[in-house]
């Protein structure tokens, strides 16, 4: 199937996308939560919003894990349809993103960028999961 | 013999399903980001909706024949004053003094419009006067008509005074419009056509130079002369008059206003349609590979016929 053969590089390489930018984001997060701020801060209301945008990187690399298991294991690699919504979804990530970084915007949009971009491919991966190793179905 | 392409003809194959499936899900997920995007990115870059415009416009400006001129005789602070006001010449009593006046408006280029005001003054004066100070005020009617229809009466205020008594001044400069807000696009603005100094009040407080400057300038479109560097001459002969000569150019003004609804969505879809273009082959080209190669399952309607039947 010629689509499989594009889709799954296609897959990874947005994938791959996405986690260098996550990563990119964890080494300079600091204009980031200062944007969280108001003009005047102190350093606890730092350290708190610091702590909330580490903790939503490491959600991401979380959900990461999950749906880069699913996918070297062969168990959603042939899937059609996860492969064209992971797609989508990790290429909209990865360009909302960008935007996230450069324009320095701030922590509240992470968390929707969060919902729609990492977990809805996590959570099919994690229905896929389920349904090839619970309900014995075969991996496609 | 060479072979070649005669001719050709796409031909058009319908993809089918039903409302409840992935493709249909996948289909609103695709029309969103390509119709919902370029708006995003258009009006991101700013500039989306013009605020703010601006146009050219040689405004049609008269001489309202209307003056007021104040002179200080001595440096103690007397002073002779003259106006075209008959009330105010009035009540002036001693301080009253007549001026020779010579006024002439000429229009420049010959486009039906006035482009100078040649103002010209003599103040005779008495032995013992000296003029350390003058303050001349003068009155204009104003029009702009090519957007909204402005019509106002406007002033021009020139002081100059120094501890060293004069001859002559010279003052050459031009009456500019200053806008607080910009201005509509259409209808009729006249609230302003009012006369700045009320010739018909009796009452002095209606001269004071202090109150007319007060109301003239809590408007919010005003002219005012700009005259970077007026000329002081000094060394008056005996017995020889004051003389005040004023060049007042009309220029072409850059005006700002407010474009109309039409003009801004006209530029508002140009930005929309330019980056929604690239979003419709982007989006044409993933189509094309979803629905060609079945990653979501439809059916396939291949309209031409294949056969005879």
């Amino acid at each position: 199937m010629s689509a499989i053969s594009s889709l799954v590089p296609a897959r990874f390489l947005t994938i791959i996308a996405h986690l260098v930018i996550v990563i990119t984001i964890f080494w300079s997060r600091e204009n980031n939560v200062k944007a969280s701020l108001p003009l005047e801060f102190t350093q606890e209301q730092y350290d708190s919003e610091d702590q909330k945008l580490v903790v939503a990187l490491a959600v991401t690399l979380g959900l990461f894990a999950i749906e880069l298991s699913g996918f070297f294991s062969g168990v959603s690699m042939f899937n059609c349809s996860q492969g064209l919504l992971s797609t989508g979804a990790h290429a909209s990530a990865s360009v909302a993103l960008l935007f996230f970084l450069f324009e320095q915007w701030e922590l509240d949009i992470y968390w929707a960028i969060l919902a729609i971009c990492s977990v809805l491919p996590a959570v099919v991966e994690i229905i896929l999961f389920v349904g090839v190793f619970g309900l014995k179905k075969k991996p496609l | 013999m060479a072979f070649y392409e005669v001719y050709s003809h796409p031909a058009l194959i319908r993809y089918k399903t039903s409302v409840c499936t992935k493709a249909t899900l996948f289909l609103v997920a695709i029309l969103c980001l390509t119709y919902i995007s370029p708006l995003l990115v258009a009006y991101r870059s700013q500039g989306f909706w013009t605020k703010r415009s601006t146009y050219e416009e040689q405004p049609v400006v008269r001489y309202r024949y209307e003056a007021l001129l104040v002179a200080a005789t001595s440096p103690l602070g007397d002073h002779v004053t003259w106006s075209t006001f008959p009330y105010l010449n009035n009540m002036l009593g001693p301080n009253f003094r007549i001026p020779a006046v010579s006024v002439r408006e000429e229009d420049q280029n010959q486009d039906g419009k006035l482009d100078l005001l040649i103002f010209k003054l003599q103040l005779p004066l008495r032995a013992d006067e000296q003029v350390y100070s003058v303050q001349l005020l003068l009155t204009f009617s104003y029009q702009l008509h090519r957007m909204s229809t402005v019509v106002m009466q406007t002033l021009a205020y020139v002081q100059h005074s120094s501890s060293v008594p004069g001859a002559k001044l010279f003052i050459g400069g031009d009456l500019r419009l200053q806008q607080r807000a910009p201005l509509a696009h259409r209808g009729l603005n006249n609230i302003y056509n009012v006369s700045v100094i009320d010739g018909s009040s009796p009452f002095v407080s209606s001269y004071d130079l202090e109150n007319i400057m007060r109301s003239y300038q809590s408007r919010n479109l005003t002219t005012v002369l700009s005259c970077p560097s007026p000329v002081w001459t000094l060394g008056r002969a005996e017995g020889s008059p004051f003389e005040l000569s004023a060049e007042i150019r009309y220029p072409l003004e850059v005006i700002s206003y407010r474009p109309g609804f039409w003009e801004t969505i006209k530029l508002a879809w140009i930005q929309y349609v330019s980056v929604l273009l690239i979003f419709l082959w982007v989006s044409e080209r993933v189509q094309r590979f979803v629905f060609q190669n079945q990653v979501l399952t439809t059916v396939p309607v291949a309209v031409e016929k294949l056969h005879l039947s």
